[in-house]
Protein backbone atom coordinates (compact mmCIF):
# COMPACT_ATOMS: atom_id res chain seq x y z
CA UNK A 1 0.00 0.00 0.00
CA UNK A 2 3.12 1.94 1.00
CA UNK A 3 4.09 1.85 -2.75
CA UNK A 4 0.63 2.19 -4.04
CA UNK A 5 0.50 5.81 -2.76
CA UNK A 6 3.88 7.06 -3.45
CA UNK A 7 3.56 5.74 -6.86
CA UNK A 8 -0.19 7.69 -6.95
CA UNK A 9 1.46 10.70 -5.48
CA UNK A 10 4.46 10.66 -7.88
CA UNK A 11 1.94 9.94 -11.11
CA UNK A 12 0.04 13.15 -10.18
CA UNK A 13 3.00 15.18 -9.75
CA UNK A 14 4.20 14.04 -13.63
CA UNK A 15 0.83 14.43 -15.72
CA UNK A 16 0.62 18.09 -13.62
CA UNK A 17 3.35 19.21 -15.58
CA UNK A 18 2.42 19.99 -19.10
CA UNK A 19 6.06 19.72 -20.35
CA UNK A 20 6.33 16.28 -19.63
CA UNK A 21 3.58 15.29 -21.40
CA UNK A 22 4.70 17.81 -24.32
CA UNK A 23 8.36 16.38 -24.38
CA UNK A 24 7.30 12.56 -23.94
CA UNK A 25 4.61 12.15 -26.24
CA UNK A 26 4.01 15.32 -28.55
CA UNK A 27 7.50 15.66 -29.23
CA UNK A 28 8.08 12.20 -30.58
CA UNK A 29 4.65 12.20 -32.40
CA UNK A 30 5.27 15.52 -34.45
CA UNK A 31 9.11 13.59 -35.29
CA UNK A 32 6.74 10.23 -36.06
CA UNK A 33 4.72 12.17 -38.21
CA UNK A 34 7.24 14.50 -40.05
CA UNK A 35 9.56 12.08 -40.62
CA UNK A 36 6.50 9.81 -42.47
CA UNK A 37 5.80 13.48 -45.21
CA UNK A 38 9.41 12.56 -47.00
CA UNK A 39 10.75 9.96 -48.92
CA UNK A 40 13.99 9.32 -47.52
CA UNK A 41 15.12 6.06 -49.20
CA UNK A 42 16.65 4.60 -45.89
CA UNK A 43 14.97 1.16 -44.19
CA UNK A 44 15.25 2.96 -40.87
CA UNK A 45 12.46 5.68 -41.53
CA UNK A 46 9.91 2.97 -42.92
CA UNK A 47 6.87 3.32 -40.99
CA UNK A 48 7.65 -0.54 -39.34
CA UNK A 49 11.44 0.69 -38.05
CA UNK A 50 10.73 4.06 -37.37
CA UNK A 51 7.99 3.84 -34.66
CA UNK A 52 9.91 1.85 -32.59
CA UNK A 53 12.55 4.08 -32.96
CA UNK A 54 10.39 6.95 -31.74
CA UNK A 55 8.98 4.71 -29.25
CA UNK A 56 12.52 4.52 -27.63
CA UNK A 57 13.91 8.03 -28.46
CA UNK A 58 10.66 8.91 -26.28
CA UNK A 59 10.90 6.34 -23.63
CA UNK A 60 14.67 8.62 -23.27
CA UNK A 61 12.40 11.39 -21.38
CA UNK A 62 11.51 8.99 -18.87
CA UNK A 63 14.76 8.92 -17.69
CA UNK A 64 14.66 12.95 -17.40
CA UNK A 65 11.45 13.06 -15.58
CA UNK A 66 12.52 10.16 -13.55
CA UNK A 67 15.54 12.34 -12.34
CA UNK A 68 13.72 15.45 -12.48
CA UNK A 69 11.16 14.27 -10.05
CA UNK A 70 13.88 12.68 -7.70
CA UNK A 71 16.18 15.63 -8.17
CA UNK A 72 13.23 17.91 -7.12
CA UNK A 73 12.29 16.12 -4.48
CA UNK A 74 15.74 15.80 -2.97
CA UNK A 75 16.13 19.70 -3.45
CA UNK A 76 12.51 20.22 -1.33
CA UNK A 77 13.48 18.07 1.14
CA UNK A 78 10.03 15.85 0.52
CA UNK A 79 13.11 12.88 0.05
CA UNK A 80 14.16 13.70 3.62
CA UNK A 81 10.77 13.85 5.29
CA UNK A 82 10.25 10.47 4.00
CA UNK A 83 13.60 8.81 4.67
CA UNK A 84 12.45 9.97 7.92
CA UNK A 85 9.47 7.99 7.75
CA UNK A 86 8.98 4.09 7.84
CA UNK A 87 8.70 4.16 3.62
CA UNK A 88 11.84 1.34 2.71
CA UNK A 89 14.04 1.52 -0.51
CA UNK A 90 12.10 -1.07 -2.20
CA UNK A 91 8.84 1.35 -1.61
CA UNK A 92 10.85 4.23 -3.10
CA UNK A 93 11.83 2.19 -6.31
CA UNK A 94 8.79 0.32 -7.18
CA UNK A 95 6.62 3.57 -6.35
CA UNK A 96 8.46 5.80 -8.81
CA UNK A 97 8.45 2.84 -11.70
CA UNK A 98 5.04 1.98 -11.29
CA UNK A 99 4.02 5.95 -11.67
CA UNK A 100 5.55 5.95 -14.87
CA UNK A 101 4.43 2.80 -16.39
CA UNK A 102 0.96 4.62 -17.43
CA UNK A 103 2.73 6.81 -19.21
CA UNK A 104 4.25 3.99 -21.19
CA UNK A 105 1.35 2.63 -21.80
CA UNK A 106 0.07 5.98 -23.25
CA UNK A 107 2.77 6.66 -25.61
CA UNK A 108 2.20 3.19 -26.77
CA UNK A 109 -0.74 3.30 -27.58
CA UNK A 110 -0.64 7.07 -29.60
CA UNK A 111 2.23 6.33 -30.97
CA UNK A 112 1.01 2.87 -32.44
CA UNK A 113 -2.69 4.65 -33.49
CA UNK A 114 -0.76 7.49 -35.58
CA UNK A 115 1.65 4.59 -36.78
CA UNK A 116 -1.54 2.69 -38.18
CA UNK A 117 -3.03 5.95 -39.46
CA UNK A 118 0.37 6.64 -41.07
CA UNK A 119 0.30 3.37 -43.09
CA UNK A 120 1.06 0.58 -40.37
CA UNK A 121 -0.14 -2.72 -40.62
CA UNK A 122 -2.24 -3.28 -38.09
CA UNK A 123 -0.95 -7.08 -37.00
CA UNK A 124 -1.26 -8.98 -33.04
CA UNK A 125 2.66 -7.68 -33.46
CA UNK A 126 1.67 -4.51 -31.98
CA UNK A 127 0.08 -5.93 -29.01
CA UNK A 128 3.31 -8.22 -28.29
CA UNK A 129 5.27 -4.89 -28.87
CA UNK A 130 3.47 -2.85 -26.43
CA UNK A 131 3.38 -5.75 -24.01
CA UNK A 132 7.37 -6.18 -24.80
CA UNK A 133 8.49 -1.57 -24.42
CA UNK A 134 7.26 -2.21 -20.99
CA UNK A 135 9.78 -4.02 -19.44
CA UNK A 136 12.56 -2.11 -21.98
CA UNK A 137 11.00 1.12 -20.62
CA UNK A 138 12.22 0.45 -16.98
CA UNK A 139 15.42 0.62 -18.15
CA UNK A 140 15.03 4.39 -19.09
CA UNK A 141 13.43 4.82 -15.86
CA UNK A 142 16.11 3.05 -13.48
CA UNK A 143 18.76 5.56 -15.29
CA UNK A 144 16.46 8.29 -14.25
CA UNK A 145 16.86 7.34 -10.44
CA UNK A 146 20.35 7.07 -10.81
CA UNK A 147 21.11 10.36 -12.15
CA UNK A 148 17.89 11.63 -9.47
CA UNK A 149 19.85 10.41 -6.87
CA UNK A 150 23.44 11.34 -7.74
CA UNK A 151 22.35 14.90 -9.52
CA UNK A 152 20.77 18.10 -7.96
CA UNK A 153 17.68 19.35 -9.65
CA UNK A 154 19.88 21.82 -11.53
CA UNK A 155 22.14 19.47 -13.35
CA UNK A 156 19.63 16.95 -13.45
CA UNK A 157 17.64 17.52 -16.54
CA UNK A 158 21.04 18.20 -18.19
CA UNK A 159 22.76 15.32 -17.38
CA UNK A 160 19.68 13.52 -18.32
CA UNK A 161 19.66 15.04 -21.66
CA UNK A 162 23.14 13.26 -22.11
CA UNK A 163 20.82 10.23 -22.56
CA UNK A 164 18.66 11.50 -25.05
CA UNK A 165 21.29 12.63 -26.76
CA UNK A 166 22.78 8.93 -26.70
CA UNK A 167 19.57 7.52 -27.69
CA UNK A 168 19.44 9.88 -31.07
CA UNK A 169 22.76 8.86 -31.82
CA UNK A 170 23.77 5.28 -30.98
CA UNK A 171 20.53 3.40 -30.66
CA UNK A 172 19.97 3.36 -34.79
CA UNK A 173 16.61 5.47 -34.91
CA UNK A 174 17.66 7.67 -37.22
CA UNK A 175 20.65 6.13 -39.71
CA UNK A 176 21.19 2.51 -40.61
CA UNK A 177 23.40 0.48 -38.32
CA UNK A 178 25.72 -1.03 -40.95
CA UNK A 179 26.80 2.56 -41.36
CA UNK A 180 29.00 2.70 -38.30
CA UNK A 181 32.46 1.94 -38.30
CA UNK A 182 35.23 1.47 -35.93
CA UNK A 183 35.07 3.55 -32.28
CA UNK A 184 31.24 4.86 -32.87
CA UNK A 185 30.44 1.36 -33.72
CA UNK A 186 31.88 -0.52 -30.84
CA UNK A 187 30.29 2.83 -28.43
CA UNK A 188 26.53 1.18 -30.04
CA UNK A 189 26.94 -1.91 -29.07
CA UNK A 190 28.22 -1.59 -25.80
CA UNK A 191 25.74 1.35 -25.10
CA UNK A 192 21.80 -0.42 -24.30
CA UNK A 193 19.89 2.01 -26.65
CA UNK A 194 20.13 0.23 -29.96
CA UNK A 195 19.57 -3.45 -28.37
CA UNK A 196 16.39 -1.86 -27.16
CA UNK A 197 15.29 -0.39 -30.42
CA UNK A 198 16.15 -4.72 -32.02
CA UNK A 199 14.04 -6.13 -29.66
CA UNK A 200 11.16 -3.82 -30.23
CA UNK A 201 11.66 -3.89 -33.57
CA UNK A 202 12.12 -7.67 -33.82
CA UNK A 203 8.58 -8.34 -32.63
CA UNK A 204 6.96 -5.93 -34.34
CA UNK A 205 8.17 -7.00 -37.67
CA UNK A 206 7.88 -10.81 -36.59
CA UNK A 207 11.90 -11.33 -37.23
CA UNK A 208 12.60 -13.30 -34.01
CA UNK A 209 16.36 -14.55 -35.70
CA UNK A 210 18.12 -12.27 -33.66
CA UNK A 211 16.54 -11.10 -30.89
CA UNK A 212 18.04 -13.31 -27.73
CA UNK A 213 21.09 -11.40 -28.05
CA UNK A 214 19.82 -7.86 -27.16
CA UNK A 215 17.25 -9.09 -25.15
CA UNK A 216 19.98 -10.92 -22.45
CA UNK A 217 21.75 -7.87 -22.96
CA UNK A 218 19.06 -5.59 -21.85
CA UNK A 219 18.10 -7.21 -18.88
CA UNK A 220 21.63 -7.41 -17.26
CA UNK A 221 21.66 -3.84 -18.24
CA UNK A 222 18.09 -3.54 -16.20
CA UNK A 223 19.42 -5.53 -13.69
CA UNK A 224 22.62 -3.48 -12.94
CA UNK A 225 20.60 -0.12 -13.13
CA UNK A 226 18.18 -1.17 -10.64
CA UNK A 227 20.81 -3.04 -8.18
CA UNK A 228 23.06 0.39 -8.84
CA UNK A 229 19.71 2.68 -8.21
CA UNK A 230 18.72 0.49 -4.79
CA UNK A 231 22.08 0.68 -3.43
CA UNK A 232 21.76 4.68 -3.90
CA UNK A 233 18.72 4.66 -2.12
CA UNK A 234 19.83 2.16 0.28
CA UNK A 235 22.61 4.63 1.02
CA UNK A 236 20.46 7.76 1.29
CA UNK A 237 18.27 5.87 3.63
CA UNK A 238 20.71 4.82 5.86
CA UNK A 239 22.55 8.76 6.02
CA UNK A 240 25.44 7.87 4.84
CA UNK A 241 25.66 10.08 1.97
CA UNK A 242 24.44 13.47 3.58
CA UNK B 1 10.55 10.60 31.90
CA UNK B 2 13.07 11.29 29.63
CA UNK B 3 12.61 11.27 25.93
CA UNK B 4 15.67 11.57 24.41
CA UNK B 5 19.64 11.02 25.81
CA UNK B 6 22.25 11.00 23.41
CA UNK B 7 25.97 10.10 24.86
CA UNK B 8 28.76 11.22 23.42
CA UNK B 9 27.23 11.68 19.85
CA UNK B 10 29.81 12.72 17.38
CA UNK B 11 29.73 13.17 13.70
CA UNK B 12 32.50 13.01 11.43
CA UNK B 13 33.16 13.91 7.36
CA UNK B 14 36.35 12.59 7.07
CA UNK B 15 38.11 14.61 9.17
CA UNK B 16 36.02 17.25 9.82
CA UNK B 17 33.99 17.32 13.07
CA UNK B 18 30.57 18.53 12.45
CA UNK B 19 28.93 17.69 15.51
CA UNK B 20 31.12 16.84 18.88
CA UNK B 21 30.38 14.28 21.91
CA UNK B 22 27.29 15.82 21.97
CA UNK B 23 25.30 14.94 25.43
CA UNK B 24 21.58 15.45 25.66
CA UNK B 25 18.27 14.72 28.31
CA UNK B 26 15.71 16.55 26.54
CA UNK B 27 12.14 15.25 29.00
CA UNK B 28 9.10 14.31 27.24
CA UNK B 29 6.83 16.90 26.27
CA UNK B 30 9.88 19.51 26.37
CA UNK B 31 10.27 21.87 23.50
CA UNK B 32 13.72 21.76 23.59
CA UNK B 33 15.59 24.20 21.48
CA UNK B 34 18.97 24.35 19.84
CA UNK B 35 20.60 27.78 18.51
CA UNK B 36 24.02 28.36 17.26
CA UNK B 37 25.70 30.26 14.27
CA UNK B 38 25.22 29.04 10.80
CA UNK B 39 27.95 25.68 10.72
CA UNK B 40 27.40 24.99 14.66
CA UNK B 41 25.89 21.54 14.02
CA UNK B 42 22.47 21.88 14.60
CA UNK B 43 20.93 20.57 11.57
CA UNK B 44 23.46 17.60 11.86
CA UNK B 45 22.32 16.91 14.95
CA UNK B 46 18.39 17.00 13.92
CA UNK B 47 19.39 14.51 11.33
CA UNK B 48 21.00 12.55 13.43
CA UNK B 49 18.39 12.43 16.29
CA UNK B 50 15.72 12.14 13.74
CA UNK B 51 17.38 8.99 12.00
CA UNK B 52 18.41 10.52 8.69
CA UNK B 53 21.99 10.43 9.26
CA UNK B 54 23.60 7.51 11.29
CA UNK B 55 26.77 9.02 13.99
CA UNK B 56 30.04 8.31 13.91
CA UNK B 57 29.89 7.31 17.02
CA UNK B 58 27.95 7.76 19.97
CA UNK B 59 24.58 6.41 21.34
CA UNK B 60 21.14 8.07 20.82
CA UNK B 61 18.66 6.31 22.94
CA UNK B 62 14.61 7.44 22.01
CA UNK B 63 11.36 6.06 23.73
CA UNK B 64 13.97 3.96 25.74
CA UNK B 65 15.52 2.29 22.68
CA UNK B 66 19.03 2.59 20.78
CA UNK B 67 18.27 4.18 17.48
CA UNK B 68 21.11 2.28 15.85
CA UNK B 69 18.64 -1.44 16.92
CA UNK B 70 15.34 -0.12 16.49
CA UNK B 71 15.51 2.45 13.53
CA UNK B 72 12.05 1.36 12.17
CA UNK B 73 9.89 1.61 15.13
CA UNK B 74 11.33 5.10 16.18
CA UNK B 75 10.66 6.03 13.16
CA UNK B 76 6.98 5.66 13.60
CA UNK B 77 6.70 7.65 16.38
CA UNK B 78 9.19 10.63 15.30
CA UNK B 79 8.83 12.80 12.80
CA UNK B 80 10.24 16.33 11.02
CA UNK B 81 9.08 19.41 9.40
CA UNK B 82 12.88 20.02 7.41
CA UNK B 83 14.39 23.20 6.45
CA UNK B 84 12.56 23.41 3.47
CA UNK B 85 9.17 23.45 3.02
CA UNK B 86 8.64 19.62 2.10
CA UNK B 87 5.75 19.40 0.10
CA UNK B 88 4.87 17.72 -2.95
CA UNK B 89 4.18 20.84 -5.10
CA UNK B 90 1.76 19.74 -7.51
CA UNK B 91 -0.86 18.00 -4.74
CA UNK B 92 -3.18 20.09 -3.07
CA UNK B 93 -3.34 20.42 0.15
CA UNK B 94 -5.58 17.72 0.73
CA UNK B 95 -3.79 15.22 -1.19
CA UNK B 96 -0.71 16.33 0.46
CA UNK B 97 -2.35 15.35 3.69
CA UNK B 98 -3.64 11.99 2.49
CA UNK B 99 -0.14 11.04 0.42
CA UNK B 100 1.76 11.45 3.88
CA UNK B 101 -1.39 9.74 5.73
CA UNK B 102 -0.61 6.87 3.28
CA UNK B 103 2.98 7.05 4.15
CA UNK B 104 2.55 6.09 7.84
CA UNK B 105 -0.35 3.85 7.28
CA UNK B 106 -2.79 5.69 9.22
CA UNK B 107 -6.01 3.66 9.69
CA UNK B 108 -8.47 6.65 10.55
CA UNK B 109 -7.25 8.55 8.05
CA UNK B 110 -10.53 10.97 7.08
CA UNK B 111 -10.81 12.13 10.67
CA UNK B 112 -7.38 12.43 11.46
CA UNK B 113 -6.81 14.78 8.54
CA UNK B 114 -10.15 16.85 9.34
CA UNK B 115 -8.56 17.13 12.71
CA UNK B 116 -5.23 18.51 11.10
CA UNK B 117 -7.46 20.91 8.52
CA UNK B 118 -9.51 22.13 11.44
CA UNK B 119 -6.17 22.74 13.79
CA UNK B 120 -4.14 24.72 11.42
CA UNK B 121 -6.72 26.30 9.62
CA UNK B 122 -6.37 24.98 6.49
CA UNK B 123 -9.76 24.46 5.23
CA UNK B 124 -9.85 27.58 2.96
CA UNK B 125 -6.49 26.54 1.24
CA UNK B 126 -7.30 22.49 1.39
CA UNK B 127 -8.06 22.45 -2.80
CA UNK B 128 -5.46 24.89 -3.74
CA UNK B 129 -2.04 23.72 -5.34
CA UNK B 130 0.82 23.65 -2.39
CA UNK B 131 2.93 25.36 -4.64
CA UNK B 132 0.95 28.21 -5.07
CA UNK B 133 0.30 29.09 -1.01
CA UNK B 134 2.29 31.36 0.49
CA UNK B 135 5.43 30.69 2.39
CA UNK B 136 3.29 30.75 5.49
CA UNK B 137 0.91 28.26 5.31
CA UNK B 138 3.66 26.44 3.31
CA UNK B 139 4.54 25.83 6.47
CA UNK B 140 1.90 25.15 8.29
CA UNK B 141 1.36 22.84 5.91
CA UNK B 142 4.66 21.42 6.47
CA UNK B 143 4.05 20.88 10.39
CA UNK B 144 0.66 19.58 9.64
CA UNK B 145 2.23 16.81 7.73
CA UNK B 146 4.70 16.06 9.99
CA UNK B 147 2.06 15.50 13.16
CA UNK B 148 -0.17 12.97 10.87
CA UNK B 149 1.54 9.92 12.51
CA UNK B 150 0.48 11.66 15.96
CA UNK B 151 4.91 11.56 16.68
CA UNK B 152 5.66 11.29 20.02
CA UNK B 153 8.55 13.59 19.22
CA UNK B 154 8.51 16.19 16.39
CA UNK B 155 11.71 17.95 15.06
CA UNK B 156 11.25 20.89 13.91
CA UNK B 157 14.40 22.87 11.81
CA UNK B 158 14.54 26.22 11.28
CA UNK B 159 10.40 26.01 10.93
CA UNK B 160 9.74 30.09 10.94
CA UNK B 161 13.00 30.81 8.12
CA UNK B 162 12.22 33.72 5.69
CA UNK B 163 8.76 34.41 7.16
CA UNK B 164 6.82 37.63 7.61
CA UNK B 165 6.71 38.86 11.31
CA UNK B 166 2.63 37.94 11.27
CA UNK B 167 3.27 34.35 9.70
CA UNK B 168 6.03 33.55 12.11
CA UNK B 169 3.64 34.42 14.93
CA UNK B 170 0.83 32.33 13.12
CA UNK B 171 3.10 29.38 13.63
CA UNK B 172 4.77 30.48 17.08
CA UNK B 173 0.70 29.94 18.01
CA UNK B 174 0.36 26.29 16.26
CA UNK B 175 4.05 25.21 17.72
CA UNK B 176 3.10 26.73 21.89
CA UNK B 177 -0.77 24.42 21.18
CA UNK B 178 1.54 21.57 20.63
CA UNK B 179 3.75 22.31 23.41
CA UNK B 180 3.63 20.03 26.77
CA UNK B 181 1.80 16.92 24.18
CA UNK B 182 4.58 16.31 22.64
CA UNK B 183 8.36 16.26 22.65
CA UNK B 184 9.60 18.75 20.39
CA UNK B 185 12.94 19.40 19.23
CA UNK B 186 13.36 23.07 17.67
CA UNK B 187 16.37 24.67 15.50
CA UNK B 188 16.33 28.39 14.97
CA UNK B 189 18.61 31.40 14.32
CA UNK B 190 15.80 33.59 15.71
CA UNK B 191 16.34 34.65 19.23
CA UNK B 192 13.31 35.58 19.90
CA UNK B 193 11.29 32.40 19.09
CA UNK B 194 13.44 30.60 20.95
CA UNK B 195 12.87 32.35 24.08
CA UNK B 196 9.24 32.79 23.67
CA UNK B 197 8.64 29.27 22.99
CA UNK B 198 11.53 27.12 24.21
CA UNK B 199 11.61 25.40 28.12
CA UNK B 200 15.66 24.73 27.45
CA UNK B 201 17.92 25.76 25.08
CA UNK B 202 21.32 23.90 24.33
CA UNK B 203 23.76 26.87 22.46
CA UNK B 204 26.04 24.92 19.99
CA UNK B 205 28.92 26.23 18.39
CA UNK B 206 31.99 24.30 16.28
CA UNK B 207 30.07 21.59 16.59
CA UNK B 208 29.98 21.30 19.95
CA UNK B 209 27.43 22.26 23.22
CA UNK B 210 28.57 25.19 24.63
CA UNK B 211 26.00 25.29 27.53
CA UNK B 212 22.53 24.53 28.18
CA UNK B 213 19.30 26.05 30.49
CA UNK B 214 16.11 27.98 30.48
CA UNK B 215 16.14 31.61 29.01
CA UNK B 216 16.10 33.22 31.85
CA UNK B 217 19.51 30.68 33.52
CA UNK B 218 21.57 31.73 29.94
CA UNK B 219 20.55 35.56 30.33
CA UNK B 220 21.89 35.31 34.08
CA UNK B 221 24.93 33.31 33.42
CA UNK B 222 26.11 35.48 30.63
CA UNK B 223 25.33 38.26 32.57
CA UNK B 224 23.20 40.48 29.88
CA UNK B 225 19.85 42.87 29.73
CA UNK B 226 18.43 40.28 27.30
CA UNK B 227 18.88 37.01 25.27
CA UNK B 228 20.47 38.17 22.07
CA UNK B 229 22.76 39.65 24.14
CA UNK B 230 23.30 36.37 25.96
CA UNK B 231 23.11 34.27 23.10
CA UNK B 232 26.47 36.12 21.22
CA UNK B 233 28.14 36.13 24.77
CA UNK B 234 27.90 32.23 24.64
CA UNK B 235 28.13 31.54 21.60
CA UNK B 236 31.45 33.73 21.33
CA UNK B 237 33.00 31.48 23.87
CA UNK B 238 32.86 34.09 26.47
CA UNK B 239 31.09 31.19 28.58
CA UNK B 240 31.93 27.93 28.76
CA UNK B 241 29.72 25.66 31.33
Amino acid sequence: MKTLNFANRNFKEIIRDPLSLIFSILLPLFLLFIFQQFEIPSNVYKIENFTPGILIFSFSFLTLFTATLISKDRATSLLTRLCASPMKASNYIIGYILSILPLVLVQNLLFFIVAIILGLKFTFNIILSVFISVPVSVLFIALGLIVGCITSDKASAGVSSIVVQLVAFTSGIYFEPEMLKGFFKTICEILPFSHCLNIIKSVLNNNYDNISNPIIIILIYIMAALIIAAALFNNKLKGDSK
Amino acid sequence: MTAITTKNLTKKYKDKIVVSSLNLEIQQGELFSLLGTNGAGKTTSIKMLSSLIMPTSGEIIIDNKNIKDNRTEIKQIINLSPQETAIAPNLTVLENLRFMAGVYGIKNKKEKINKLIDDFNLEEVKNQKSKTLSGGWQRRLSIALALINEPKILFLDEPTLGLDVIARRELWKIIRKLKGKITIILTTHYMEEAEQLSDRIGIMSKGSLLCIGTPNELIKRAETNNFEDAFVKLAMGDYME
